[in-house]
């Protein structure tokens, strides 16, 4: 009797093995696990339709190893919990690799998942913890905070030569991580920061912290947190009359932060990676003309463009190591040097960092637009 | 000196906001022994609906002192009503209802606000024009304050004192009065009880939405949940000065506004909120009734 059981499931599971097999033998699925609705919506649609159009090129060339690629999508709306569940559901799909998501939030919810079940993942989370758990499966395709951090510190010190620097945050996560990384790079630089304050994100009225701050008569004021603050700091730290220079980090990146500081925008200097109608490479451009004849429109942000990477990567991964077994992708990719990809070369660390960093450092100009005065 | 000096305006400008809205909170309270949680919510459909007025019916760019005046009035006007109507929809039919009930209403209340400024405006922040006042700074030997934060002080300074010499030299002042100390015998010496609560919301809404206004001016961004930030602030403040008496919830602004410029300035502003509330739990230790506030005999 126990014999008969064990020949039945034997025979079950190679049954259900051979269907597998027959069905990978058809397409390879790539999961999108992105915030396609709610706060970051437009974000989200922007990177489902950057996969969708690489995905249909790939598909034209004839697929990837002779199979075609599928898309399957996951609206995660930003949110750690639907995050966990999303994953759930692309694993169960059959997917590859997984583009997402958007946020650190939702991507560190999903990432055990996939790890616990072999599924490559690769975020543009920026987030440091992301890569600190080690999972073979995960690749960041965007640079982490403490890049961001390093170039800023170079940047005050070497190239600003700030001889006294303030450094402000709001109480995110986020920002305070970003903020506590760049004290750190500067000190590493012999940075002199002679104030770490914290703001409360909301409050719109700053100036009796930027009063202190004036006290202190610094050459820079850096401010790690979001725009809606960010151009309220800008525009009071004006209206008091304090000459410092103003540094916004990342997510001062903002049409609204210009509007809220008005008159003050000029001059204000922001730190990002580059946005995607600067990237100077051929891949970029083409990309962004695609883009362009099949949506009528430009990608959200850069944001796209690096997940994009992501997921070309782990396609050249695929067309490499000749399988699809995800062990033998993310070894490859661990070692990964010097691949082409449309935010410029993209290398990966055995942590699944990506190395590199374009960081730029643009001026406001009168007219709000950019000039690049560092990378 | 003038560092001291500046943090004195920083202080006395967001103090007078406070001030301003406190108002609403302690002029209900006074009357009819409620908080109307709602109150900060119609501060942010104020500076919502100021900015639309402003922007669609008179139009972006002409700013006259006269436009801005009308802007000002039609708004206070509109959120009068709303006030009004949040009195007649939300408290009037729970008035002899257990106090606890009122409060639900009241927060449920603000839930309807706040959620309809979203509806109608969106979730995304949206900005005022930096044109509706001159952008004059003045600089006196390192100390800077602009127009806006002259107009902020000067306006509620005015508002202010109209207020004090309407409730006690006044006739419905004084029925105002009489009503915040006992609202039966009230009635029966032939006071209009519902008047009298129908003009506390209509003054209350009013003061509350020239704070609003204020804020979209001078700050620029406005959010649909803007509400609860000042509304808890100027919650507190009234508290501080003792809730249900008027000079009380504008000394109480003033001082708010001045003590968070003060730790901001001298101590840290990561600490300014905390010593905030720890001033608010002395003070209440050693006058449980406010600054100003009566001593309330214990009812049996």
């Amino acid at each position: 009797m126990k014999r008969t059981f064990l020949k039945l499931a034997t025979s079950i599971v190679a049954c259900s093995a051979l269907v597998a097999s027959l069905n990978a033998a058809d397409v390879i699925k790539i999961g999108v696990q992105a915030p396609i609705t709610g706060k970051y919506a437009n974000e989200g649609q922007s990177i489902d339709n950057g996969v969708r159009l690489i995905v249909d090129q790939y598909n034209a060339k004839g697929g990837v190893l002779g199979k075609k690629l599928e898309v399957v999508s996951c609206d995660d709306e930003g949110v750690a919990q639907k995050a966990a569940i999303c994953a759930r559901k692309l694993v169960n799909a059959g997917v590859l690799a997984v583009i997402g998501s958007y946020t650190s939030g939702a991507t560190e919810a999903a990432q055990p998942t996939y790890y616990r079940n072999g599924v490559l993942q690769t975020s543009d989370g920026t987030s440091d913890s992301l890569t600190k758990h080690k999972y073979w499966t995960f690749f960041r395709n965007s640079f982490p905070n403490s890049a961001e951090a390093e170039f800023t510190a170079n940047y005050f010190v070497n190239v600003k030569h700030y001889k006294k620097i303030a450094v402000l945050s709001d109480y995110s996560s986020y920002a305070t991580g970003l903020a506590d990384a760049t004290v750190k790079a500067l000190k590493k630089v012999n940075g002199n920061v002679i104030y770490r304050g914290k703001i409360k994100s909301g409050t719109q009225n700053f100036t009796a912290v930027l009063t202190k701050i004036k006290s202190l008569n610094p050459d820079v004021i850096y401010f790690s947190g979001y725009y809606n603050d960010g151009g309220l700091l800008r525009a009071q730290q004006i209206q008091l009359g304090i000459k410092a220079d103003f540094v916004g980090g990342d997510s001062n990146d903002n049409p609204d932060f210009m509007k809220l500081a008005g008159d003050s925008a000029k001059g204000t200097y922001l730190i990002n990676v580059p946005t995607p109608d600067i990237l100077p490479y051929d891949l970029a451009k083409k990309f962004l003309k695609d883009y362009k004849a099949k949506y009528g429109m430009m990608p959200a942000s850069i944001w796209t463009l690096l997940n994009i990477d992501g997921l070309r990567a782990v396609l050249h991964g695929v067309e490499q190591t000749k399988s699809t077994d995800t062990k033998k992708i993310s070894n490859f990719l661990h070692t990964l040097k010097g691949f082409p990809g449309i935010t410029g070369p993209v290398n990966f660390r055995s942590d699944g960092e990506r190395i590199g960093g374009g960081y730029m450092a643009y001026e406001v100009q009168a007219d709000n637009s950019y000039k690049i005065v560092y990378k | 000196m003038d560092i001291f000096l500046q943090q004195l305006i920083n202080g006395l400008t967001v103090g007078s906001l406070y001030a301003l809205v406190a108002l609403g909170y302690t002029m209900v309270y006074g009357v009819m022994k409620l908080i109307n949680f709602a109150h900060g919510d119609l501060v942010a459909l104020s500076a919502f609906a100021g900015l639309t007025i402003y922007v669609e019916i008179f139009g972006e760019g002409k700013n006259s002192i006269l436009l801005v005046l009308g802007v000002f009035v039609i708004t206070a006007l509109i959120i009068s009503l709303v006030g009004v109507l949040l009195e007649r929809l939300a408290y009037r039919p729970l008035r002899t209802a257990p106090r606890l009930s009122a409060v639900v209403s009241a927060l449920g209340a603000s839930l309807v606000i706040q959620n309809s400024i979203m509806l109608i405006w969106g979730p995304n922040m949206k900005i005022f024009p930096s044109n509706l006042f001159p952008s004059t700074v003045w600089n006196l030997s390192g100390v800077v304050f602009t127009f806006t934060q002259v107009m902020i002080m000067g306006i509620s300074a005015i508002l202010m004192v109209a207020l004090y010499i309407f409730i006690n030299k006044t006739k419905m002042g004084t029925a105002i009065r009489a009503t915040a100390i006992d609202q039966d015998a009230a009635k029966l010496m032939g006071i209009n009880v519902n008047k009298v609560i129908m003009t506390i919301f209509i003054i209350g809404s009013a003061l509350g939405a020239v704070a609003g206004l204020f804020i979209g001016i001078n700050y620029r961004g406005i959010t649909f949940d803007m509400g609860w930030t000042y509304g808890l602030n100027a919650f507190v403040a009234a508290i501080m000065g003792g809730i249900g008496n008027i000079p009380g919830a504008m000394l109480g602004g003033i001082l708010l506004g001045l003590f968070n410029a003060m730790i901001s300035g001298y101590i840290s502003s990561e600490w300014a909120e905390t010593f905030t509330f720890v001033l608010l739990v002395v003070i209440l230790i050693f006058r449980p009734t406010g600054i100003l506030g009566e001593t309330i005999a214990e009812k049996v």
